[in-house]
């Protein structure tokens, strides 16, 4: 209804500036000690990868719904136990740990999606947000019980990446930490090719334009919710896994620190833009390498967890200027 | 349709003059405009009031704890349901304002000491200061909230959330020292009563000082505080502002059409509410301060984003937008993560703190998921959704059998 | 004297344009009907009345004051009234509800002094919950004022919708196709309604409406428009036999003869 005013305008311009001024204060930090700013950024683009991994999920879901899914985070949560369980109690490879662990996320997420979800098809978006953090909060708890609070703390799954390393010129960056960003590439374009070009995913943004349309024209709504909510399960599976495979001092096999790291993908979904894999992706790095830097940086007495508070900081800032994100495509808002 | 077209100069809609007619519509309407509706609830209030001065007596300390903090849920629901279940605005923020209010009261309230930092105001103080601060901190909120929608709102008050718990975590901590450590206020006096561990019901029996806090006083003060809220939101529910919340709640749309001022009204609403959070807050602060570490809980005895949860849980059992149902969820709710971590030993299939299998604190978080999705997945609306249904169907019935009777009425024109 | 000025008003979307050129104006107490085929660009000039919409050039302005930019909360304060074709009630909200948020805009009642409910307060309520229970009994809705709107027959929403925008004590009432829906005897008696409003309240109404028998009825001028272009204004008579409207109308005009 308005078009492109002064005001965008302003907001993009200051936008750049700032972009600039980071860029500028990055180089300054890569110059005054290359080892270290290369080092926090391998470890940015670690968990950046995870982020994204976790963010896929989400995007997938609001894609099919226009639902924020807190249950993702519980779903990721009880990824990684399941692949510790497979590894630790029963003895089998990591690979099968992943797998299994996939499998009983998927099944998770169908069910949830069928028995919860499904009966409240007509119900107040926010209702059926509020229930996915009932799901949360259930998997959460289920977590607990099942594996006790605080016993596998300090744990990590063993993998065969444990601590093998590439290095990089004199920097060593975890094997493990790589293969999280190539399956979160990986995935990504996994997802933008089911998107576009399958059957699947042109009937999943159909349904979440009108579902009753999509409906009247034969499609499965309900199938096609309920395999993204499949699809989702396996990520957080796969997220989950990693998260628990990794040694880094903030991770570790604790189920509320698991939820709290996974909570961060949500900023990284509304930076990258709620609709966009590819958004995901980036959003998800991008949080991860502020978090980073903020870690090596910003020393922690002063600012207690800044790093942990800045992708929301992050979040709030996008919301106020540009609300759809890098990537994603703007509401409709219908009179 | 009317008859009469004479006069009625005051009254622009052609109107029937007739006293009676008059007369009744004047009463119905005065009884729309009451608080209560029926005897009934007069009935209710007197007995409620009556519990209010009683269980306090008869209760051990233990459970004194327990009900006093499902007061301060209680107080807390009551401010979300402005927000949420009236106005419609998705918010995970409560525990924001809680914890705003948390915080000036244990700082406002702790004795001056050199160890700990405190200022030593008195209980009414700092219960001002933090509301006013928990309405300015929500008039901040309510501004950008303006412009967001449902999935939106919810993320940004989730990091609300968290970004609150970290600036308090970064004042505290200077001095090593955090929300809920000793040196507690002790006292609280409000309306000439100590309701502190001095407390001494009302002149009947002498302070028990045996070294532990007594709960009994707070018991009293935060169910009178619900009370004093309860009565504040129900009065704006049932007027105007009311109705103007539940107008954007529907359609915003239409509801700007008729006049109501978005800006108004949401920012309104978020001051509102927080105003109430940070009151349920600085409650919380005196509550807790005086809980030893050890009986900290996992669950809800900390404020973060599973206290939101808690609270959010709660109107959605209760019920959206009923003052009420609100109370008895929070009753309800507010006393399960005390109560189960009571009975654990009674249940076989709970384990004692420092044993393996299932804790309480975990068996009272899933119990309280099961019944919030179980809640939504049956009743949308919650306990209260489901009275207002049956009201609904009630009335429903009743105009349908006076059109059956209508029918036989040979045709007078004008009345449909 | 004229209440409502609409100063040649261009609507575009994107590619499309709903309104082009559109000039007339609306004087105090008349009952002014906008008519035209589906499509034509009635809803869209109401909602450029009370500013839903924003014109792309070109002004709106009632009783001198420009309202073009205002938001739409404010015309409502200003006095405009207005109902819509498919309805906007509050569903969940019982009828006397919807009728006293009519009233929102002819009280004063804030926030705080309804969580007091001081003496002011209490005296409003009962006051303004009078002036709904007359509007309901005018309407014929009394029986159904404790029901929530959404379980009602759509014809009965109809009348709400037309109860609140009364409610408002407008200076302006614009009602898009109030009986649209209604069976025959139902839109008589909302007519006669209307015309009583008008005639014995002096509010100025503008009518959009489909049906043309009801519009030469009642209507003092008519204002025809086709594909968002003006295309006839003037008295019912004139407008009936303008050629462009008979074009526009043809199947309907060929069977009303």
């Amino acid at each position: 209804m308005t078009a492109p005013t002064r005001a965008r305008r302003t907001i993009d311009v200051g936008l750049f500036s700032v972009f600039a001024v980071f860029a500028v204060v990055l180089i300054a930090l890569a110059i005054i000690d290359g080892t270290k700013f290369f080092q926090s950024s391998l470890a940015g683009l670690a968990i950046g990868g995870i982020y994204a991994l976790v963010c896929l999920g989400f995007v997938v879901i609001y894609r099919a719904t226009g639902l924020l899914n807190f249950a993702q985070v519980g779903l990721v949560t009880l990824g990684a136990f399941v692949a510790f369980n497979v590894v630790s109690t029963w003895g089998l490879s990591w690979w099968v740990a992943i797998a299994v662990s996939a499998v009983v996320c998927a099944i998770a997420g169908f069910l949830f999606q069928r028995f919860v979800l499904q009966p409240m098809t007509g119900a107040p978006l926010f209702s059926k947000i509020l229930a996915t953090i009932g799901i949360f909060l259930f998997l959460q708890a289920l977590v607990e019980w099942i594996w006790g609070t605080g016993a596998a703390s300090g744990q990590v799954i063993e993998n065969p990446f444990m601590l093998s390393t590439f290095t990089f010129g004199s920097t060593p960056m975890l094997r493990i930490d790589v293969v999280s960003l190539a399956l979160a590439v990986v995935l990504m374009v996994a997802f933008f090719v089911l998107f576009e070009y399958t059957r699947a995913g042109l009937s999943m943004r159909a349904t979440a334009i009108d579902p009753e349309a999509a409906l009247a024209q034969g499609m499965n709504v309900n199938g096609v919710v309920a395999l993204s909510w499949i699809i989702a399960g396996v990520t957080a599976a796969v997220a989950g896994t990693m998260l628990g495979s990794n040694a880094s001092p903030n991770v570790g096999l604790n189920a509320t620190m698991i939820a709290l790291v996974a909570l961060r993908a949500f900023p990284a979904m509304v930076l990258g833009g709620l609709d966009s894999p590819l958004g995901a992706l980036v959003g998800g790095v991008i949080i991860g390498l502020l978090e980073s830097y903020a870690l090596a940086y910003v020393p922690a007495e002063n600012l207690g967890q800044f790093a942990a508070v800045l992708p929301y900081l992050v979040m709030i800032g996008v919301l106020l200027v540009r609300p759809f994100g890098l990537f994603g495509s703007s509401d409709v808002r219908r009179i | 349709m009317a008859n009469a077209t004479a006069e009625s100069a005051p009254s622009p809609m052609p109107a029937a003059t007739n006293d009676s007619d008059n007369a009744a519509r004047k009463a119905l309407v005065r009884r729309d405009a009451r608080i209560f509706t029926s005897w009934w609830n007069w009935l209710a209030l007197v007995i409620v009031v009556a519990v209010w001065f009683v269980a306090p007596m008869m209760v051990n300390n233990e459970w004194a704890r327990v009900l006093s903090f499902a007061g301060i849920i209680a107080v807390a629901a009551l401010g979300l349901n402005l927000l949420t279940g009236y106005a419609g605005q998705a918010s995970l923020g409560s525990a924001a304002f809680m914890a705003i209010g948390a915080f000036i009261a244990t700082y406002m309230g702790r004795a001056v000491d050199d160890r700990v930092p405190g200022l030593g105001q008195p209980f009414t103080v700092y219960l001002v200061v933090a509301i006013i601060a928990g309405g300015v901190v929500g008039f901040v909120v309510g501004l950008p909230a303006l412009r967001l929608r449902g999935n939106y709102l919810v993320v940004v008050t989730l990091g609300l959330v968290f970004i609150t718990v970290w600036v308090i975590d970064l004042i505290t901590r200077k001095n090593g020292v955090t929300v809920s450590v000793a040196q507690p206020p002790n006292t609280a006096e409000f309306l000439g009563i100590d309701w502190g561990n001095a407390f001494n019901f009302f002149g009947m029996r002498e302070p028990a000082y045996n070294g532990e806090f007594r709960y009994h006083g707070l018991m009293y003060l935060n169910w009178l505080f619900v009370g004093i809220v309860a009565l504040l939101v129900k009065n704006v529910v049932r007027s105007r502002p009311g109705r103007a919340l539940q107008a954007i709640r529907e359609r915003d749309v239409a509801a700007e059409v008729v006049g109501v001022s978005l800006f108004r009204y949401k920012v309104g609403a978020f001051v509102m509410s927080s105003a109430i959070g940070a009151c349920a807050g600085a409650l919380y602060g005196l509550h807790v301060a005086n809980l030893k570490p050890t009986q900290e809980a996992a669950f809800g005895n900390s404020i973060g984003l599973g206290m939101s949860i808690l609270v959010l849980t709660v109107i959605i059992v209760g019920g959206i937008g009923s003052v009420y149902g609100t109370v008895v969820g929070a009753l309800i709710i507010g006393s399960l993560p005390e109560v189960i971590g009571l009975f654990s030993d009674k249940l076989p299939f709970i384990a004692g703190p420092g044993e393996s299998g299932l804790s309480a604190a975990v068996f009272t978080a899933m119990l309280s998921a099961v019944l919030l999705v179980g809640t939504l997945v049956i009743e949308p609306f919650g306990f209260a959704g489901t009275m207002r249904k049956i009201k609904v169907h009630y009335l429903q019935r009743k105009t349908a059998a006076r059109h059956d009777d209508a029918e036989l009425e040979v045709t007078s024109s004008s009345q449909p | 004297m004229s209440l409502l000025e609409v100063d040649d008003v261009t609507l575009r979307f994107g590619g499309v344009t709903a309104l082009e050129h559109v000039s007339f104006s609306v004087d105090e107490g008349e009952l002014f009907a906008i008519i035209g085929p589906n499509g034509a660009g009635k809803t869209s000039i109401f909602n450029c009345l009370n500013a839903v919409y924003r014109p792309t050039t070109g002004g709106v302005r009632l009783d001198g004051v420009d309202i073009t930019r205002m938001k739409p909360s404010k015309t409502a304060q200003l006095g405009i009234a207005r109902t819509f074709q498919n309805l906007a009630l509050f569903n969940n909200l019982t009828v006397v509800d919807n009728l006293m948020l009519g009233r929102h805009v002819r009280m004063k009642t804030g926030f705080l002094s309804a969580m007091l409910w001081l003496g002011p307060a209490h005296r409003a309520e009962i006051t303004n919950r009078m002036r709904c229970e007359e509007i309901a009994e005018f309407l014929g809705l009394s029986e159904y004022r404790d029901l929530p709107v959404g379980v009602l027959p759509y014809g009965i929403q109809k009348k709400i919708e037309l109860g609140r925008a009364l409610a408002m004590d407008p200076r302006l009432l614009l009602l898009d196709e109030p009986v649209a829906g209604m069976n025959l005897e139902e839109s008589e008696l909302l007519t006669e309604a209307i015309v009583r409003v008008n005639a014995e309240l002096g509010v100025t109404t503008v009518l959009v409406e489909h049906d043309m028998h009801l519009v030469m009825d009642i209507a003092d001028r008519v204002f025809a428009l086709d594909f968002g272009v003006p295309i006839a204004q003037g008295t019912p008579e004139e407008v009936r036999n303008d050629p462009k409207v008979i074009e526009a109308y043809l199947g309907e005009m060929a069977d009303n003869g």
